[in-house]
């Protein structure tokens, strides 16, 4: 009776726990810093979801399936009535808006040795760490004007839209679904402005361009000022210096700042 | 007698005085001005896009009034000594001149030095960078002029974008109509590239993963520059003005004193 329990409890934790992580992930922001972008989704590779499932000494697939949220009330089932999985492309799928698609498929990831992050500082190891942890959804732009590409293709997502995606676990022999992820969480690619919005007006004055100006101006002013009354005083003077009569006593001006050059 | 006239001597010397360092500061205005519009960082191009590039023009007026003042201040001193009413009235004249002229150019370095933000340079390089050919031979000048000192900008200085790298997700722009997001969510030139001038790992750049892209903006490598163009124009030419202010004033006044 209490092993029962026990059966249970564990089942049941472990039920609770792979709900918990059985959904596909954006790869980690620390580490892949631009996701999303305008029209690509990293997402983490599904390591130790389908662990539960697989058995030894068989292949497996694992297939990655896109669609629009808005297609989920269309249809969101990625098998179809024998349990194989869904073979529908992009074009047939306008893009993932009246279903999921396929958009790859890949080798289930090694659990017991998932890729170190940090190794990415090492130019070696990087490729294949960042190969082997995320897988970048809307990566290939060119499959879908090849007319000779005949393998599975992952066109650039839409800009703006929310997108939902799951993996699937395929036995590769039988060709049947053995397990599946939830759809995750809905995901939006960003969105971009146009440049012809920035604001370019400089906004207030600085500080410093008001006192260059207004210190200038009042100088010139004064200068000004000082010209036009030097001008004057030495046309007064030379007035008075021509009304005065050869006996008069010297003015002012005419002792005062004679220069004396040369006289001894 | 003697008080006067040591009190003239005390005046011309001062005078005399106050026009050598206005001819040195002309000099050194010169030279100043000579290496601005020089452009050693080459961000001329930037400017002349936005079609507001007038704290070079603030330079180039900065090399004559130098001169100007150059030969000016030697006038001076000549008339100073030689105490001599009609050289001291043209000098008097010549500098007021000079003194407008350098005062406008101050003005405009000041002013225009204001309307460069982030922003502007944020537009510009959304719309011009790697803009394929439209229009006319002045668009299309502009915007090769654009492309090439934002590629020697971001290899340089080891930065992508005005704010960031994010400017090129954030806004569409020209660069956007000819390379998909795909393949270019921002330019090559944003990657950390080696030796060769190939990014060391494309994927990580596309992801955007640290140490295989620039993260810094380049609006620092823009404004530092054109901020000390524009202040070191504008600052010791307003220097040079006060300076020359009160020296003009003493000309004037001793111009008034003597007699012909």
């Amino acid at each position: 009776m209490c092993s029962c329990c026990v059966v249970l409890v564990l089942c049941c934790l472990g039920l609770l726990s792979a709900d918990q992580s059985l959904k596909p992930q954006l790869g980690d922001f620390q580490f892949a810093t631009n996701n999303p972008t305008l029209t690509t989704v990293a997402l983490e590779k599904p390591f130790c979801m389908f662990d539960s499932s697989l058995y030894p000494n068989r292949s497996y697939a694992i297939y990655l399936y896109v669609m629009k949220e808005s297609a989920s009330t269309i249809s969101s089932l990625v098998t179809d009535e024998s349990s194989k999985p869904l073979g529908s492309t992009f074009q047939q799928t306008s893009g993932g808006q009246l279903g999921p698609y396929n958009a790859a498929f890949f080798d289930v990831p090694d659990c017991a040795v998932p890729p170190r992050l940090p190794d990415v500082g090492d130019m070696n190891k990087a490729p294949d760490v960042l190969t082997q942890y995320l897988f970048r959804v809307g990566d290939d732009g060119t499959c879908l004007y090849d007319p000779n590409f005949l393998g599975v293709c992952n066109p650039p997502l839409v800009p703006d839209t929310t997108y939902r995606f799951k993996y699937v676990l395929v036995d590769n022999s039988e060709g049947i679904v053995k397990d599946q992820t939830l759809w995750s969480d809905p995901i939006k690619t960003r969105r971009s402005k146009l440049p012809m919005k920035i604001d370019t007006w400089p906004g207030q004055r600085s500080g410093g361009m008001t006192v260059i100006t207004s210190i200038l101006s009042v100088l010139v002013f004064l200068l000004l000022t000082g010209f036009l009354a030097s001008v004057f005083s030495a046309v007064m003077g030379s007035e008075d210096a021509s009304a005065e009569t050869k006996g008069a006593s010297p003015t002012v001006q005419q002792s005062e700042l004679r220069p004396q050059l040369g006289s001894e | 007698m003697a008080k006067t006239e040591n009190g003239v001597r005390i005046f011309q010397g001062l005078l005399i005085l106050g026009n050598v360092v206005i001819g040195m500061c002309g000099i050194a205005l010169t030279a100043e001005c000579i290496y601005f519009v020089s452009d050693p960082h080459g961000l001329y191009p930037l400017l002349e896009a936005t079609e507001n590039d007038d704290i070079y023009a603030a330079a180039w007026i900065g090399i004559f009034v130098g001169f100007a003042l150059l030969a000016l201040s030697i006038l001076g001193i000549i008339a100073v000594i030689k105490s001599n009413r009609t050289l001291l009235l043209v000098y008097i004249i010549l500098m007021l001149i000079t003194f407008a002229f350098e005062m406008a150019s101050c003005i405009t370095a000041a002013t225009h030095r204001d309307f460069l933000t982030p922003n502007l340079f944020l537009k510009q390089m959304l719309e011009r960078y790697q803009k394929p050919d439209a229009g006319n031979n002045n668009d299309k000048w502009m915007s090769e002029g654009v492309t090439k000192t934002w590629d020697k900008l971001m290899l340089q200085n080891q930065c992508c974008g005005v704010q960031g790298p994010s400017d090129w997700q954030e806004y569409t722009s020209a660069f956007r109509m000819t390379y998909s997001d795909a393949d270019f969510p921002w330019p090559h030139n944003c990657c950390v590239l080696d030796s060769r001038g190939s990014p060391i790992n494309l994927d990580g750049c596309k992801l955007g993963v640290p140490g295989f892209y620039k993260s810094n903006g380049c609006y620092a490598a823009i404004s530092g520059p054109m901020n000390r163009q524009a202040w070191g124009v504008a600052w010791f030419g307003f220097a040079i003005l006060c300076w020359t202010f009160f020296v003009l004033l003493g000309t004037m006044f001793y111009w008034s004193r003597i007699e012909y």
